[in-house]
């Protein structure tokens, strides 16, 4: 504690804009110098994350004190000294003006019309640095720090922005106090559920409910910062970067065995195609919607989400929907498979071009081994995660995927049949785009089938089976029980049932001790209320209502709690020990309400 | 009736009240539904609840929450379970989804029908004519975050329970005028022990101590 009231909290100066990134790639960037930005106040602060990535110490209480807020708001409250300011010629106090200068990173984006990124990247952020605790480093960026020239604005306009000018809107520059806490919230939701994620390390908040984001990863790099330089055939700096990205994965548990030969790059691929199949899958069967492209933007290099203006997780399985955004529609969640794919065929042209200093045709690569991997990664996640919906645990998992796959893959066959079963309303307008419901909760059945065979045990009628499954979404004419959904109703149970008598064989447990055990996996994995995007914009607002009694203590225990008992691996909430149990209460109530939705 | 009232407590304070509990369904493997007082934590307190009855070699445990849609084939097994055990946590809350879902109706009909009812904290009050002891004192009492005004809860003893008692003037005064004000004894029980009514009988298991006409008695 002594240690902690006397620190200066000196490694936030290591947070002056440096970044290796700069010596790698000479014009992958521009950079800004920025001065101190007045107003701040501290709305949150990730303490765990802090902790963990070893900017403040392990012992450090959960609560800001004047030192710590000071250096928060010293290293993070920035704006850019952008083109705008430099053109009319605006003059800033020396005082204010940092040292050293910050770069927005150039990538690829399809919503910039020369598809090669000659002008697209960080349109509003600026990267803090990197962090080095010893074993680990952190990228560190901000969001809303002023726009910069890779704004879709600037490019749009042909012209330079005011850093705030309300007329431009997103191009502005400037971030919001809702989409930090958002963003904070769903990322701890997915992290504490091992789902690959950027964090939020701080939200700060300035007057009209402008605020600057802070994010942190161990690398904030996406595909679409090596697809630029592919693109634009600019060999240079696409292995210099491809070669600093191998380098700076070495110490990782899954990059250990990299080759230091050229044969590296043939690693670096396929470990690409293991991420992406991976998180391919991993999107498909927790509902969550992220707008992949081509272009590799909006996803991280391991498959981790970035950038949560567009996320959602559903409750249910609602393949069709697509976020309208003004002059085209998203992809759906069946097609990010696909989409995420055609990422790693560009992969496998960039590791050629490498290679061989040729750049060959992208369809070339159609039937690259590399896509098989990304398929087989996609499938063997896929049957991982029926069984652990079922209940089962990973050396279970493994035992049975070995001996049984058939039976796995019979049964998830026909879960697919019902977890993509629609609305007969077929397609429908929704608040921000167009979606077609789906009508079966498959988490509900999962959750309570192993409780009735406890109690039954026999196997259920086929009425029942819907009535159990059915969400709100489903009309009468939806559940109707047709000749052929009897036969999946019998497959299901028959497949289920089997399953368990083969890992109740395997465990030498009896049939009735291993449906319990389980009944205790299946009802953590398919909660009944867990969270979806209307839930946590309804629990922002709610939040933003009462942001005046919620200080950033009180902010990071409610997101802490709430993430912990939305995570299926933690247990350790107690509800009459939460601190901040009336708020919590209603955010339950909250996604409770919206379980089913989008 | 058979009805077990817990206080609060680890498993090995209850162990007791577990064993006469078990005993009390005739069976040594009785089918025991649980249902918790809300959903949003039910994960980690039905694990604890299915460790704590498994030491005994019961296996034919259920967990059942009433503030979330179920179906009516799983009520209609968790009505023909030997044991019902409504857990802790907001009395009010419970209360509130118990009599939404009909269930209060179901529980009556399930004691009266010979199935063993048991209740721990919130889950014990619930088994009084209303849930008023989970109200006071103000240092340790259950908020009404519901707003919940019918406080009518089973009815199935004729006096009131207190759980989680502390020996201390601060409890004992508030217990007393409680119980002038009701005319009604109230069982007060420190975490470990409980009640066990078995038809005519009761049995207090631990210390117990009852408030009754503006005194305090000790049972053990």
């Amino acid at each position: 504690m002594s240690e902690t009231k006397s620190s200066n909290y000196n490694s936030f100066d290591t947070l002056d804009g440096s970044h290796p990134f700069k010596d790698v790639v000479e014009d992958g960037y521009v950079d800004y110098e920025a001065r101190s930005r007045k107003g701040a106040k501290i709305r949150y602060f990730n303490f765990d994350l802090a902790k963990q990535m070893g900017l403040i110490p392990k012992s450090h209480p959960n609560g800001l004190n004047n030192k710590l807020s000071e250096k928060i708001i010293k290293t993070f409250s920035l704006m850019i000294i952008n083109e705008y300011d430099i053109e009319q010629n605006r003059d800033f106090s020396k005082d204010k003006i940092k040292d050293s200068k910050f770069m927005a990173t150039r990538y690829l984006q399809l919503q910039h019309d020369d598809k090669k990124g000659l002008s697209s990247g960080d349109g509003r952020s600026i990267w803090n640095g990197q962090f080095k605790n010893g074993k680990e480093t952190w990228d560190i960026t901000s969001c809303g720090t002023g726009g910069t020239r890779l704004s879709p604005a600037t490019t749009k306009f042909n012209k330079f922005f005011e850093n705030g000018d309300p007329s431009i809107s997103y191009g502005c520059g400037f971030a919001e106090i809702d989409e930090g806490i958002a963003q904070a919230l769903f990322s701890e939701v997915f992290y504490k559920n091992k789902i690959k994620t950027e964090r939020t390390l701080l939200v700060l908040e300035f007057e009209k409910g402008y605020a600057i984001n802070v994010r942190a990863h161990p690398s904030l790099l996406r595909p679409s910062h090596f697809f630029i330089h592919l693109k634009q055939g600019n060999y240079d700096n696409l292995k210099n970067l491809v070669d600093y990205y191998i380098d700076s994965q070495r110490h990782t548990k899954q990059w250990a065995s990299c080759p230091s030969d050229k044969s590296k790059y043939d690693f670096f691929l396929n470990q690409m195609a293991i991420n992406f199949g991976n998180m391919a899958s991993v999107f498909e069967n927790e509902y969550i919607f992220c707008w992949l492209d081509w272009d590799g933007d909006n996803i991280l290099m391991d498959g981790s989400i970035i950038d949560y203006g567009s996320i959602r997780q559903f409750g249910m399985f609602h393949s069709e929907y697509r976020y309208d955004d003004v002059d085209r529609f998203s992809t759906s969640i069946l097609e990010q498979r696909d989409k995420a794919k055609y990422i790693i065929q560009n992969f496998a042209q960039l590791v050629d071009y490498i290679k061989t200093k040729e750049k060959k045709n992208l369809k070339e690569f159609k039937n690259d081994k590399s896509l098989d991997l990304f398929d087989k990664e996609f499938e063997d996640e896929k049957n991982r995660n029926i069984l652990k919906k079922i209940g089962l645990d990973e050396k279970e998992t493994n035992i049975l995927i070995e001996q049984k796959l058939k039976l796995v893959k019979d049964f998830r066959k026909i879960y697919n049949y019902f977890e993509r079963a629609k609305s007969s309303k077929g397609l429908i307008k929704v608040s921000d785009g167009i979606s077609w419901d789906a009508i079966f909760c498959m988490r509900d059945i999962m959750r309570e089938i192993p409780k009735i065979i406890i109690a039954k045990k026999e196997k259920i009628s086929d009425r029942d089976f819907i009535d159990i499954i059915k969400s709100h979404y489903a009309t009468e004419e939806d559940t109707q029980i047709s000749s052929y959904r009897s036969k999946m109703i019998k497959g299901f149970q028959d497949k289920y049932w089997d399953i368990i008598t083969e890992i109740s064989l395997i465990n030498k447990h009896s049939f009735e001790k291993q449906i319990l055990k389980l009944s205790f996996r299946a009802s953590k994995v398919n909660k009944f209320a867990r969270v979806t995007g209307d839930s946590i914009s309804l629990i922002v607002e709610q939040i933003l209502k009462k942001k005046n009694s919620i200080c950033a203590d009180d902010l990071y225990e409610m997101i802490d709690d709430f993430s912990s008992v939305q995570s299926i691996y933690d247990d350790s909430r107690d509800a009459d020990k939460l601190k901040h149990r009336d708020l919590l209460m209603q955010f339950f109530r909250i996604v409770k309400e919206h379980r089913e939705g989008l | 009736m058979k009805l077990v009232l817990y206080s609060g407590g680890t498993d090995e304070e209850n162990v007791v009240l577990d064993k006469k509990l078990i005993e009390l369904s005739g069976k040594k493997n009785p089918q025991i539904t649980f249902i918790p007082s809300s959903s949003y934590f039910i994960e980690s307190e039905f694990m604890e609840f299915a460790s704590q009855f498994q030491k005994y070699r019961v296996n034919n445990l259920i967990n059942f929450p009433v503030d979330v849609e179920y179906s009516e084939i799983l009520k209609n097994e968790v009505l023909k379970s030997d044991i019902i055990y409504l857990g802790g946590g907001n009395t009010f809350y419970f209360l509130k989804h118990l009599r939404k879902s009909g269930f209060l109706k179901e529980l009556k009909g399930f004691v009266k029908d010979g199935g063993v009812l048991a209740g721990l904290s919130a889950g014990a009050i619930m088994m009084t004519n209303n849930i008023m002891t989970a109200s006071f004192p103000d240092f340790d009492r259950d908020d009404n975050d519901e707003n919940i005004k019918n406080l009518k809860a089973l009815n199935l003893v004729s006096f009131d329970f207190f759980p989680h008692y502390k020996n201390s003037l601060r409890y004992d005064n508030e217990l007393i005028e409680h119980a002038n004000k009701t005319q009604k004894k109230v069982y007060s029980c420190p975490d470990g022990s409980g009640i066990i009514i078995d038809e005519q009988r009761i049995e207090f298991i631990g210390k117990t101590f009852v408030f009754y006409k503006g005194e305090k008695f000790s049972l053990r």
